[in-house]
C-alpha cells in the first residue's frame, strides 16, 4: 500500500516547540492520513520517540497499516484502549503494546504514558491521544475536559509535545472549547475538500 | 497550603511516585504509619517500594509477613523491574515470617495475652536494635491482632510497639486489611489502629462503570502538611505511580 504524506504537516511540526500541545482536527475520512503524515515526520525527521494512545481502534490494526505504508515504529509505544473489550483481542505477537481496560480509565491512561516516558530512550519525545471523540463515546463531558486539561498540562511540564486527535463534529462542544483554549498550536484537516 | 512551616521535621523518603509530594517530602522520620486497605489495592507492593527506596539508600530493612509465607511474598515482588534479589542476599532488606517468630517464642496459643504481647514487641524490637533497622513492614497487623482478644490490648500493643520503634528511630508502615474504602468505613480492622498511630493512608477501588481504579488517600500524617485528596493508583513494574483522580470520576 502506497500512501501519500500531506506534507505540510510536516512543514508545519517544523514551527513547534517540545512543550507545545497540538489540537489535530481532522474529518472522519481521512483521520489515518493526517495521523500518519504527523507520526512519520516526528519519528524519521526529528527522531523522536513516543507513546500513541490508540482509542479509536485496536493498536495491532494500527501498527499493522502504519508498518505497510513505511513509518518505522520501534520508537513508539502504543497503549491500546479498545482490544481489552474485545474477546481475544490482546492476543497480539506485538510488544510494545500495552493494554488499558477500558476507555474509562483516564487516571490508568495518563499514569502508563508517563510510565513509558520514562522508559523511552531518546531525548524528545511525543505523545499521540487518538483520539478524543473515541473517549467521548464512554466518558461524561465534563469528565473528559477535566482530564483534557490534566493531559496536556502534565506533558507541556514535562517538554513533551502532545497531539490531540479529534473530529470536530463527533467532539463535544465544551470539550472542543477547552482544546481551542489549552492547546497551543492547531492542525486543520477537519473540512475534507473533495475536488 | 500556608507557605514554608518555621520548622520542619527530617523526613523519611518513601521514593513512590507521587507519594512523597503527596507528603510535602516524605513521611516524617519515625512516625508509625497504617497502610488501611482493600485487597488487591496495592499495600504490599507499596510497602516493598517503601523498603526497596531505604535499601538502595543503604538503610537496613525489615518486613515481617504475616499473611503470607516470605517464599511466597519474594516470588511475587521478583515480577517488579524496582526490586533486586540481591538486597535480601545482601541482608538490606530482612524478611521475617510471623509464623515462625511465634515459634521462637514459644506463642502457640490461638489468642495472646498481655505476656506475649509484651514478649513480641520485644522480639520485634531486639531484631530492629541488632540489625539497625530504620524502615519496618509489618504485613499486616490485622492478622496479629485478631490473636489478641480485646481492643485495649490490641490499643496497648500498637502504641507500644509504634512508641518503641520510634525510639529508635525506625519508620513504620503496618498494614491492615479492610473491607471498604468507602466514606463510612473505618481506616483499620478493629477500629482502634487508627487513632493511635502517627499517620493513615488508606488504598482502595472505585469502582468506574465495572471497572475498578485504584486510588491512595493520604487521611492523617502527624508533623508534616498534606494533601487529603484522592490519588489514582497504577502498579507498573518500576513501581507504584500516583496522579490526582480526575475530580468529576470520583463518584461518592
Amino acid at each position: 500500500m502506497t500512501i501519500e504524506f500531506d506534507q505540510r504537516i510536516a512543514e508545519q511540526l517544523t514551527e513547534v516547540t517540545l512543550n507545545s500541545s497540538i489540537q489535530v482536527r481532522c474529518g472522519t475520512s481521512n483521520a489515518f492520513l493526517v495521523t500518519a503524515s504527523m507520526v512519520e515526520p516526528l519519528v524519521t525527521e526529528f527522531e523522536m520517540g513516543g507513546v500513541y494512545i490508540s482509542a479509536s481502534r485496536p493498536a495491532p490494526e494500527l501498527i499493522d497499516t502504519l508498518t505497510e505504508i513505511g513509518v518505522p515504529l520501534g520508537s513508539i509505544q502504543f497503549i491500546d484502549c479498545v482490544s481489552s473489550a474485545l474477546l481475544g483481542g490482546t492476543e497480539s505477537p506485538y510488544t510494545n503494546i500495552s493494554y488499558v481496560d477500558s476507555p474509562i480509565m483516564l487516571e490508568s491512561i495518563l499514569l502508563r504514558t508517563l510510565f513509558h516516558l520514562r522508559q523511552m530512550p531518546t531525548e524528545q519525545n511525543f505523545v499521540v491521544l487518538d483520539s478524543v471523540n473515541a473517549l467521548a463515546i464512554y466518558n461524561e463531558e465534563r469528565m473528559l475536559a477535566e482530564y483534557l486539561h490534566t493531559f496536556i498540562n502534565t506533558f507541556r511540564a514535562r517538554d513533551v509535545l502532545t497531539a490531540i486527535v479529534n473530529v470536530p463534529d463527533q467532539t463535544p462542544p465544551s470539550v472542543l472549547s477547552n482544546l481551542d483554549l489549552y492547546c497551543t498550536d492547531l492542525i486543520d484537516r477537519g473540512q475534507v475538500v473533495i475536488s | 497550603m500556608f507557605g514554608t512551616p518555621q520548622y520542619t521535621r527530617d523526613r523519611c523518603v518513601t521514593g513512590i511516585h507521587g507519594l512523597d509530594e503527596i507528603l510535602r517530602g516524605g513521611v516524617p522520620y519515625g512516625s508509625t504509619v497504617l497502610i488501611g486497605g482493600t485487597c488487591g489495592s496495592g499495600k504490599t507492593t507499596m510497602c516493598i517500594e517503601f523498603l526497596v527506596h531505604g535499601a538502595k539508600m543503604g538503610e537496613a530493612c525489615a518486613y515481617f509477613a504475616a499473611t503470607e509465607p516470605s517464599v511466597k511474598l519474594l516470588e511475587n515482588v521478583r515480577q517488579y523491574s524496582f526490586f533486586d534479589m540481591e538486597m535480601v542476599d545482601k541482608g538490606l532488606i530482612n524478611v521475617f515470617d510471623m509464623d515462625v517468630l511465634y515459634s521462637w517464642l514459644g506463642l502457640t496459643k490461638a489468642t495472646f495475652d498481655r505476656d506475649d504481647i509484651d514478649a513480641l514487641v520485644k522480639a520485634i524490637t531486639d531484631i530492629v536494635n541488632t540489625i539497625g533497622v530504620t524502615r519496618l513492614v509489618i504485613d499486616s497487623v490485622t492478622t496479629l491482632c485478631y490473636k489478641v482478644p480485646n481492643d485495649q490490648l490490641i490499643r496497648d500493643f500498637l502504641f507500644t510497639l509504634g512508641k518503641t520503634l520510634a525510639t529508635q528511630g525506625c519508620t513504620s508502615f503496618l498494614v491492615a486489611e479492610i473491607t471498604s474504602a468507602g466514606a463510612k468505613a473505618h481506616w483499620s480492622s478493629f477500629g482502634v489502629e487508627e487513632a493511635i498511630l502517627d499517620g493513615i493512608m488508606v488504598l482502595g477501588d472505585i469502582d468506574r462503570m465495572g471497572h475498578l481504579l485504584r486510588f491512595i488517600q493520604v487521611v492523617k500524617m502527624r508533623g508534616t502538611d498534606h494533601s487529603r485528596a484522592k490519588y489514582a493508583v497504577e502498579l507498573t513494574p518500576m513501581g507504584v505511580m500516583l496522579t490526582p483522580m480526575l475530580k468529576w470520576g470520583v463518584g461518592a
